[in-house]
């Protein structure tokens, strides 16, 4: 048989997409909503993922705290040295970190460092600087660089402000003083979570806005020799400092993908869970449950279409609905998660570290993520839709119109 | 004349081996000439409908053989069955199993879907079957806002539309009074007369069983008399 038979095929399928309108609505507003519930959290996901790799490249080796009483507090500098002449260790400089506003009611992280250590380690958070800028020298006061989201929000405040390379910005200090900043380079970063909203200066301008105490840090930003195991280099610093919390690059990254792979997992059960609904849907109007979807199988073979007719009928329908419905739900996703900045479940799935600033929230869409949502969306449909049609289309005829 | 259906010592039975089983038809044999109409008459559960079922291929004998003209059908494939029942047979059903949600047109068109025929020429063939048979005025009404007669004239144009040499009607009359019961009768006749169609029928009917060439009685699964 050629072309014509299936192009009748195909079109008897359509057909049915649309006169059984009830049972193909409810398959598409349910795969529309577990796969915009999927695609959109994967989408955050897979970028979270990604930004986390970006900022652990950007970031030191090892990262030194000190917890008191399960708070982190303020360091000496003075342990710098120890940290510096433990072996195995290239470089160690101190930051400090903390948060202040612009006067447009969004926090900016603050970080403080050492310009010129901080400066010599290629590919360091903030020191890649975009366009004419430069990067902090050592005896730059009240100078800062910025992250791409600063930009942004000031061109979107109610008296927008375009921010470049010598505009001037106030921060508003821990006791409500404003103190003036000169921006002197935007940089660039892949990390969107760490860098989008930051704002990186001299730590002496930053412990001033921060209220940091003189000799005093947030952590210890620690760098290896080449070579070296940064385990054991971060065991040796534990021993020589037994107040430090010594935190390595990968300790760093199994909490943080713990805590938004948590999250996540717990969106792809729901998603789950709506998945199956829409596959109970499908088998039951497929003709496992559905008396009058199981007479039309018996109907068709009695009138002479082959068990190939009719799981090509009810294939092409489900395809046709499972497209629809997984296109319309990754559609939404898209437009959810990179237009509107996934409120909610972005707010679920970053928690704490949800950027202050929107469009910060990372976000990426791979070939294998999408390939994975149609996948996912359409092979069990098509096998619930299938099976039980093609269960009937086996029968004998008179047997399935009987229904005995 | 050649015979154009036969049947040889045909059991079937539902349910083997259960405490259910049923010995639907028993022992049947009988033949049925090209160009004629049959009726099977008989009580309700005497076989009438399985009787149709077995020689239209839409179930397949426990035991016993099934001809077609020279070829014996009852063994072959599912392939070949379905392929028999797409060129050689047309079915009208009591329950007439028209589809709903189509129209008139689209469900007597509906059986050369699976052949090479496009679906606008199908549909053009069953407007003209319809038009034929007097349904010119419903040709686009969904089967819902048909009344009984008329549903069973698409299930007639339905069951002609493959040009069948074989027409089976279960309780054709099932639903439809006695005036357009004689209608019924009168088309099928014409094209028994006109294309050579064979019919076989299973009726309560009087009128049905009446006007048939040959009458075969069943009773508990097997041909018990004719006339």
């Amino acid at each position: 048989m050629g072309v014509r038979k299936h192009s009748n095929l195909a079109s008897y399928a359509l057909g049915n997409v649309l006169k059984y309108r009830t049972r193909s609505i409810a398959i598409i507003i349910a795969l529309f909503f577990s796969t915009s519930i999927l695609s959109s959290v994967e989408f955050i996901r897979e970028g979270v993922v990604q930004d986390i790799s970006s900022s652990l490249d950007e970031g030191s080796d090892i990262v030194i705290q000190k917890l008191v009483g399960g708070r982190q507090v303020p360091i000496p500098t003075a342990w710098v040295t120890n940290v510096t002449e433990t072996t195995g260790v290239r470089a160690a400089t101190p930051r400090i970190w903390g948060y202040s506003d612009v006067g447009s009611g969004s926090l900016l992280t603050i970080m403080g460092v050492n310009a010129s250590e901080y400066g010599n380690m290629i590919g360091a958070v903030g020191t890649e600087i975009v366009g004419e800028g430069r990067f902090l020298n050592e005896s730059d006061r009240g100078k800062m660089i910025i992250g791409q989201g600063i930009i942004d929000l000031m061109a979107a405040s109610a008296m927008p402000l375009h921010v470049q390379v010598g505009t001037i910005l106030s921060l508003i200090t821990f006791d409500g003083e404003l103190i003036e900043f000169e921006v002197i380079g935007v940089f660039s970063s892949g990390s969107k979570i760490y860098s989008y909203d930051m704002v990186l200066t001299d730590i002496i301008s930053a412990r001033d806005v921060l209220g940091y105490e003189n000799d005093t840090c947030t952590d210890i930003a620690v760098w290896v020799t080449p070579g070296a195991d940064p385990n054991s280099v971060a065991f040796r610093l534990d021993t020589e400092i037994p107040e430090a919390r010594v935190l390595t690059h990968d300790a760093i990254s199994d909490s943080m993908l713990k805590a938004y792979g948590g999250r996540a997992g717990m969106a792809a059960l729901l998603w789950t869970i709506v998945l199956m609904a829409v596959v109970l849907i499908a088998f039951t109007a497929s003709g496992a449950i559905s008396e009058e979807a199981r007479r039309e199988v018996g109907l068709l073979k009695a009138l002479g279409f082959d068990t190939v007719d009719v799981l090509e009928i009810r294939m092409l329908e489900s395809i046709t609905l499972s497209l629809l419905g997984v296109s319309l739900g990754i559609s939404f996703a898209v437009i959810y998660d990179f237009i509107l900045g996934g409120p909610v479940i972005s707010g679920y799935l970053l928690g704490w570290s949800l950027n202050l600033l929107p469009g910060g929230i990372p976000l990426t869409i791979s070939l294998s993520t999408v390939f994975i949502m149609y996948a996912v969306g359409v092979v069990p449909i098509l096998v619930a839709a299938v099976i039980p049609s093609w269960r009937n289309a086996i029968t004998e005829p008179d047997t399935v119109l009987r229904g005995v | 004349m050649a015979a154009t259906i036969r049947t040889e010592n045909v059991w079937k039975t539902y349910g083997a081996n259960t405490p259910r089983q049923v010995d639907a038809v028993r022992d049947l044999s009988m033949e049925i000439e090209k160009g004629t109409i049959t009726a099977l008459g008989g009580p309700s559960g005497s076989g009438k409908s399985t009787a149709l079922s077995l020689i239209g291929l839409l179930t397949r004998p426990s035991r016993g053989k099934i001809f077609l003209g020279d070829q014996e059908v009852s063994g072959l494939s599912e392939v070949f069955r379905t392929k028999l029942r797409r060129t050689e047979i047309g079915f009208i059903f009591q329950a007439q199993y028209l589809i709903p949600q189509l129209t008139a047109t689209e469900n007597v068109a509906l059986p050369l879907l699976c052949t090479d025929i496009s679906r606008s020429e199908a549909e053009k063939l069953a407007r003209e079957k319809l038009t034929s048979l007097g349904m010119e005025q419903r040709l686009d009404f969904r089967v819902v806002e048909l009344s009984g007669g008329e549903l069973q004239r698409v299930g007639i144009a339905r069951a002609l539309m493959n040009a069948p040499r074989i027409l089976i009607a279960d309780e054709p009359s099932a639903s439809i009074d006695e005036k357009l019961t004689k209608e019924l009768l009168a088309t099928l006749r014409t094209m028994v007369e006109d294309e050579g169609l064979t019919v076989v029928v299973a009726s309560h009917d009087p009128v049905v069983l009446q006007w048939a060439d040959v009458l075969l009685m069943m009773h508990d699964g097997s041909v018990k008399g004719s006339s």
